[in-house]
């Protein structure tokens, strides 16, 4: 039950991402809507993961997938750029992310 | 410096306010002033995303958000600081840098371009 509340909360993560992408090129309620609210379901089941799961590996996973899911997002459907340099970047954010979390 | 990157500063710097206010709220009033903050800090966050990739602002976000969360975790509430976790920071920190250059340097092909 708790992987499958981190799971769905990372989803929600991602829908908030591309709420934030919609609502930053087109500031139209619905799109504030989806961003705001992916947002605010994906910590509200982040928090109730919390009590199956110890907090620091369901935060490390959470973010992880989160962080992970929404670049690829927008590299597979808003068309942004996949140079080498992004990718090796946004990799060492990644993995500097989960690790940290995982830690604390 | 793009005027993009001063919204990516502020979104990280109300992000470490609210990360701070989730630590030290008590009552309602508390919560209030956070989810203001929380507010105003996504709104800064959607301003940065208009001219720069939301990928490459929400990874920055997430990133300043956890180096910080680290970091008020050892110098205000008492946590353990090891080698392990400076060196995920130091890796962190040179994925933000590595995306600014990036970003850098297509402005740069794009400047090159229009002049071709």
């Amino acid at each position: 039950m708790g992987w499958f509340l981190v799971f769905i909360a990372a989803v929600s993560e991602i829908i908030g991402v591309i709420g934030l992408k919609m609502f930053s090129q087109n500031k139209t309620l619905k799109n504030m809507l989806i961003f705001v609210g992916g947002f605010g379901i994906a910590f509200a089941l982040l928090y109730a993961s919390f009590t199956y799961l110890q907090i620091s590996v369901a935060y490390a996973v959470w973010i992880g997938i989160g962080t992970a899911g929404a670049v690829v997002v927008n590299m597979i459907f808003f068309g942004e750029s996949k140079s080498r340099a992004r990718i090796v970047s946004l990799f060492a954010i990644v993995i500097g992310v989960t690790g940290l979390k995982a830690l604390s | 410096m793009n005027k993009a990157w001063v919204y990516v500063i502020l979104t990280c710097l109300f992000e470490w306010m609210w990360i701070f206010g989730f630590n030290v709220a008590t009552t309602w009033w508390h919560w209030a002033i956070v989810i203001t903050i929380i507010l105003i800090d996504f709104y800064f966050l959607s301003k940065a995303c208009e001219s720069l990739p939301t990928g490459t602002v929400y990874a920055i976000f997430a990133g300043v958000g956890t180096v910080g969360t680290a970091l008020m975790d050892v110098f205000i509430f008492g946590g353990s600081f090891s080698v392990a976790k400076g060196l995920f920071m130091g890796l962190l920190v040179a994925g933000v840098v590595g995306l600014k250059l990036a970003d850098n340097k297509n402005e740069e092909d794009d400047i090159q371009k229009g002049v071709a």
